[in-house]
């Protein structure tokens, strides 16, 4: 790899971190609001349910999200806060259907300590300010005025350093804040002010209330007329105001999120830690609170927020688990329970380890992460492109095309299945056990290939084989017409619809056939210059039957012809340019958008719109999709027209927001692909490949599928063994049974093909697993699985105990050969030179696997290096180790074999607090820290003093927003050697908000070219609420803020594809460079994932 | 008896209880349909290629003014005005205990406050001493003077007039 790196986001954060309720899009309109980590989304709340409208990208971390309704306005606005220090107001504008910026600033500090509790962010109710509690003993105000825009913020001086929450009260005549704090003892207690906006000063407020529960976290502030707040401990709830205080005892619990659900706030959703979802209700009497009710409903994911919808409708946003839409029953369910889960939306954080395996030995990877959290952990497969799962498949050599017929017109379902080969035809159909079976269609010539295939009106059937066409009646099966070819010629090629047929002979002849009942005629010839490559008249326009309108591809002048049906005048003529033939021609509509599909013989497709009147061919774009000529076919999948390229790399071609897009199939070779919607086999598709006729139904159409397998318990490191096909996993399960909170923690293995637990080893009390890798060693051809773990007691700081496992896969069970005592925690394992490598504490600790003399086995310590705070992430290539320490950012360590030691070769100075590293080549390691970047850094083996050679030099940097927990070579698409990005190598990264992306080495012209896109995308894209996306991707940590380098946005350069024609224009302008090629060069790059 | 076997007993026992709370949730007609749809996948990626910087004036920034001294240069403002006027003074009384407190705060957690704000305190703290001197302090109640007294480390003991000679002995 190099030290230009690309980095695109291959799966977007799922992490759902807030949510909120308003009339955002319009003041009619309830919108519900999403944050995921770095984005935003946008869902309209109808009477059918949530709609999906819009997702919106933030540059930055959002801290904060809320919506309010400033004096004077008609719909809310949205205000939001990031990480570093930005806020923004922002404004949908219903007119553009654009987001708009009414307010933004920069409210960071140059002194001040963050917050270690979170920051906050929140609103007056009364709207005349806002407030945020970013830094200890800092309360920042952002006043409004009396028309709604925001003056110049100011600091107050807060005296609680130790905030734990801070709301507005409702009901005030000035703005008064609640504090809960925790003073120096520990005590936690809450304290009001108000806020004197003109003094920029606190004064102090109507109440107080000292030492309240201990585990006190939350405040809910109570609308009017209740007014107060509630204050959630972890042992007691409590009602507190001015002149009342009422308090209830609860269940141990941790609130992690409230929803308020009555407007006059008298009723709440709680969900803690356990999942358990709460309803408290405040009783009171003539606007006098006269107690605290709290009522358990049932169990959801962990929820992290939690938005009452409406109609009993909830949703609940997880950190740590799926989000999802639930629904409160008035009566409970058999199980007591009065939550019914209707929705889960997939969030694969916090990714905590995966691995790249490829299972079904296609050469394409997938990701199998340990995704989710306590009892909401699962794994997660995460595959690329569109699987075929196999119904029946029958050995036949040589298909050079497939047709499905319906026995009459009526019937919904095909019921014969035309395969034609070179020198006959056979027909398949469905006998009554669903078999497959060769039956025969008399009227049908069955002795030469057939050509084309049709079902056609009046209960017919048509077919064109190189002589003939031949119309047959589908019940009786008997030929009732036919159309010769002259003499002299052969038809070849051909094509028809239910009324329709349109054929070419050699010599350039076109020749049209009008279908009727018994009928054929001939309404049309015409005679070109040129011989026709291929044809197609799907009927895209009103009339399902009849197509108006004919595609011709042509030889020799490489172009493809609009005709009209049926007097065929030609209408439009568009040279393709290059010497590669058209191949296969489609007229098809996706999202009632006609295009003009043309396949070459090259695995090219170009793509245009068709101006459905005139014929016109606009906006041509081309995609390399193959190397092999293509077939394209349409298909139907619930009730959405794809298209299907059969080729070297079979693509479904669909369309998702008026664009096209391009998915690969998991198939090798297919040379021709039918649907066939059998009563037996529905909506499947019938595919030949590789000698194979296999029938099978496609999954749903997008990009990434994910699979999930739920644990029930928190899987914290996984590892895949090609020879067993098994993987292992450590886990830890929390027991909250009794009354004691207990974890255990297990080593488990997994059948890779069921993921199912076949075999489990549970470690000792206070023992968790921290690493696993599977190995061989010198000497020893068995391949194992060795799991380092830590002894984590109460009592100690920092573990000085650990173990290394050694298991064996026997039988489908882990059976343990040989366990190491080690002086501290296992935190990395892995193989090297035979040997295992191990990263104990500070310490790098190489193990010899020697044979004993009673012919048993076990691992003795060779050489060891230390000098680590804490050696957490160790790769290794060839002799070379790197790792990554807790906090002393990365070193190089070398392996001399003549010594049999490890020495510090050279390391990175900065002081950065890691989170994965990785190997990207001889010189070039990349690693990730815990402010979010990712940078990497070069061996300069060529420096001139031992000091230079002795320095890792910082190469590149990126904010990249996210906290990456693992990266690993590999690759989420089948990489095929003769494209271009199938020589670009790539890394995968995991992250906490669930994001799995792609680190991808660009050749130097290639970055350079990229770079310049990047800078020009900028000026035309715009971050945001006024976000700047320069600063946004600048490495960022406490000590320094630079500019990013040597690492581009994938994600924004990415973009470029989905700009509307003149910004596209504009770009290309900036670039000197065509749209087409931009387009392309694009392209080829989400091909990475 | 552990807590998992009793629990569906409890909540069977309270079935109609939250049940009584239930009622009548909130509805405005959304999510009313019997069947709700599912969602169907992609979602719009919003391509933001307009303009997005604020209102010029919506271009928010921090008062960049000293916490410290904009209290101080506050209270100043309002003794000056406040003199003649009781409600005022009362106002800046509390306004000043907070002070004398912050000020205190800032010294015990010197490794937070900056040097610089420290010393501008001290400064402005001998500032405020002095201008209480010229002060009529006929016009303060007995308790605001032996605060002040207390304030000076001197007994808060004796008549007003005992307590006015000791705190001008001080400042004289």
């Amino acid at each position: 790899m190099s030290v230009w790196n690309y980095v695109v986001t291959a799966h977007k954060p799922t992490n759902v971190t807030h949510s909120c309720v308003g009339n955002f899009t319009g003041p009619q309109e309830l919108n519900l609001i999403i944050a995921k980590c770095t984005r935003i989304e946008i869902h309209l709340l109808t009477p059918q349910g949530l709609q999906p409208m819009l997702d919106v990208p933030i540059y930055g971390r959002i801290a904060t999200l809320e919506l309010f309704r400033p004096h004077g306005e008609a719909q809310d606005f949205l205000f939001i806060a990031t990480e570093r220090y930005k806020f923004c107001v922002l404004q949908w504008d219903a007119e553009n259907s654009e987001v708009i910026t009414r307010a933004m600033g920069d409210v960071s500090d140059r002194i001040g300590r963050p917050t270690d509790n979170g920051q906050i962010g929140i609103i007056d109710p009364d709207c005349r300010l806002i407030g945020l509690h970013l830094y200890d003993g800092l309360f920042k105000v952002i006043p409004f005025d009396n028309k709604g825009q925001l003056k110049e913020a100011f600091n107050i001086r807060l005296e609680e350093l130790q905030v734990l929450d801070i709301k507005f009260l409702y009901g005030c005549s000035k703005p008064t804040i609640v504090v809960l704090y925790q003073d120096n003892k520990d005590a936690r207690h809450v304290k009001t002010y108000e806020v004197a906006l003109k003094d920029k000063d606190f004064v102090e407020g109507p109440w107080a209330q000292n030492n309240l529960d201990n585990g006190a976290d939350l405040l809910i502030p109570v609308p009017p007329p209740l007014c107060g707040v509630l204050i959630i401990g972890e042992e007691t709830i409590v009602y507190c105001s001015a002149s009342a205080f009422k308090a209830i005892p609860i269940r141990p619990s941790i609130t992690k999120a409230y929803g308020r659900v009555d407007a006059d706030g008298s009723r709440y959703l709680l969900g803690d830690h356990a999942g358990l979802l709460h309803l408290l209700v405040i009783t009171h009497e003539k606007e006098k609170v006269t107690g605290l009710k709290i009522e358990l409903l049932g169990e959801t994911s962990i929820a992290s927020t939690i938005s009452y919808l409406d109609n009993a409708f909830v949703y609940v946003g997880s950190s740590y688990g799926d989000s999802q839409l639930i629904k409160i029953h008035l009566q409970p369910d058999a199980k007591g329970s009065y939550v019914e889960v209707l929705e889960r939306y997939v969030n694969l954080g916090p990714i905590v380890d995966f691995c790249v395996v490829d299972l079904e030995r296609q050469g394409q990877g997938q990701v199998v992460t340990c995704s989710g959290a306590y009892k909401d952990g699962s794994l997660r497969i995460v595959r690329n492109g569109i699987g075929i799962n196999e119904q029946a498949s029958v050995e036949l050599q040589g298909i050079k095309g497939m047709w499905s017929l319906r026995s009459s017109t009526d019937d919904p379902h095909d019921t014969f299945l035309v395969v034609s080969f070179i020198s006959e035809t056979r027909i398949l159909a469905m006998n009554l056990e669903d078999e497959l079976e060769e039956t025969e269609i008399e009227g049908f010539c069955s002795q030469v290939q057939t050509l084309f295939c049709h079902d056609a009106v009046y209960d017919q059937l048509v077919q064109v084989t190189s002589s003939s066409v031949r119309l047959v009646g589908s019940t009786s099966r008997e030929l009732r017409n036919e159309w010769k070819a002259p003499s002299g010629y052969s038809v070849n090629v051909a094509t028809a619809n239910a009324t329709q047929v349109l054929l070419a002979t050699g010599g350039g002849h076109l020749v049209y056939l009008e279908i009727g009942d018994g009928t054929l005629t001939e309404v049309k010839h015409a005679q070109l210059e040129y011989d026709i490559s291929c044809l197609d008249i799907n009927p895209i326009g009103e009339n399902p039957n009849f197509s108006q309108l004919a595609a011709v591809g042509m030889w020799t002048d490489i172009s493809v012809r609009i005709f009209s049906l049926p007097d065929l005048n030609l209408i439009t003529k568009e040279y393709l340019g290059g010497e590669i033939i058209p191949r296969s021609v489609l007229l098809c509509s996706f999202e009632g958008i006609p295009y003009l599909l043309c396949a070459l013989g090259d695995g090219h497709l170009l793509n245009f719109l068709l101006n459905m009147s005139t014929g016109e061919l606009t906006d041509r774009k081309k995609v390399s999709l193959g190397t092999q000529p293509i077939t394209l076919r349409t298909f139907s999948s619930k009730n959405t027209t794809h298209v299907f390229a059969a080729s070297d790399r079979p693509t479904v071609i669909y369309s998702s927001n008026k664009k096209l897009l391009y998915s690969n199939v998991n198939l090798k070779e297919v040379s021709h692909m039918c649907p066939f919607n059998s009563a037996a086999f529905p909506d499947s598709l019938a595919i030949a490949k590789e000698g194979d006729l296999t029938i099978g139904t496609i999954d749903d159409i997008q990009k990434l599928h994910i699979r999930s397998i739920p644990l029930g318990e928190h899987a914290r490191r996984i590892c895949h063994q090609e020879q067993s096909r098994t993987f292992a996993i450590c886990s830890l399960k929390y027991n909250q049974s009794s009354t004691e909170e207990s974890e255990m923690h297990f080593i488990r293995l997994l059948d890779d093909q069921t993921f199912e637990f076949i075999s489990t080893y549970p470690l000792d009390t206070f023992e968790y697993g921290c690493s696993i890798l599977s190995c061989s060693f010198s000497d020893d051809s068995n391949v194992y699985y060795c799991v380092g773990t830590a002894y984590v007691l109460p009592e100690e700081n920092e573990p000085t105990k650990g173990r290394i496992l050694v298991f064996i896969v026997e039988d489908g069970k882990l059976q343990l050969i040989a366990e190491k005592e080690t002086k501290g925690a296992v935190y990395s394992l892995n193989a090297f030179n035979g040997k295992l490598l191990a990263a104990i504490n500070q310490k790098i600790q190489l193990y010899k696997w020697m044979l004993r003399d009673d012919g048993t086995r076990e691992l003795q310590s060779e050489s060891g290096h230390h000098g680590h705070i804490l050696a957490l992430y160790v790769q290794t290539r060839g002799d070379f180790i790197v790792v990554g320490d807790l906090m002393k950012s990365i070193s190089l360590l070398i392996y001399k074999h003549e010594e049999g030691a490890i020495e510090e070769r050279a390391r990175d100075y900065n002081a950065n607090w890691m989170s994965a590293v990785e190997i990207l080549d001889d010189d070039i390691y990349l690693g990730a820290e815990n402010n979010f970047n990712i940078f990497t850094v070069r061996k300069n083996s060529e420096g001139a003093t031992d000091e230079e050679r002795g320095r890792l030099e910082v190469v590149g940097e990126y904010h990249l927003g996210e906290f990456v927990n693992r990266f690993r070579h590999g690759s989420l698409v089948m990489r095929l050697p003769d494209s271009d990005v199938g020589q670009i190598p790539t890394v995968i990264f995991g992250t906490v908000n669930g994001v799995i992306g792609v680190i991808a080495s660009l050749p130097h012209d290639q970055y350079v070219f990229l770079e310049k896109l990047q800078a020009n995308l900028r000026k035309v894209i715009k971050g945001v609420g006024g976000l700047s996306h320069e600063q946004w991707r600048s490495f960022n940590n406490e000590k320094k803020t630079v500019d990013a380098k040597n690492f581009l946005d994938g994600d924004l350069i990415e973009t470029f594809l989905d700009l509307n024609r003149t910004r596209m224009d504009e770009i290309s302008k900036a670039m000197g460079v065509s749209v087409e090629e931009l387009c392309k060069r694009v392209e080829e790059l989400t091909r990475l994932h | 008896m552990d807590t998992t076997s009793s629990q569906p007993s409890n909540s069977n026992q309270a079935a109609s209880e939250a049940s009584k709370y239930l009622v009548n949730l909130p509805s405005r007609g959304l999510f009313s349909s019997t069947v709700i749809s599912s969602n169907p996948g992609g979602m719009r990626v919003y391509i933001c290629d307009h303009e997005t910087s604020p209102p010029e004036e919506q271009l928010i920034k921090t008062n960049q003014t000293n916490i410290l001294i904009r209290s101080l240069t506050l209270k100043k403002q309002k003794g000056d005005s406040s003199s003649k006027d009781v409600k005022g003074t009362t106002a800046t009384e509390v306004s000043k205990k907070r002070t004398a407190e912050r000020a205190l705060d800032s010294r015990s957690s010197s490794k937070r406050a900056m040097t610089n704000a420290q010393s501008s305190s001290r400064r402005e703290g001998s500032g405020s001493s002095a201008r209480t001197s010229d002060r009529d302090y006929q016009s303060l109640t007995v308790e605001r003077l032996r605060a002040l007294l207390k304030e000076r480390g001197l007994s808060p003991k004796g008549k007003k007039d005992e307590l006015i000679a000791r705190l001008k002995g001080v400042n004289g």
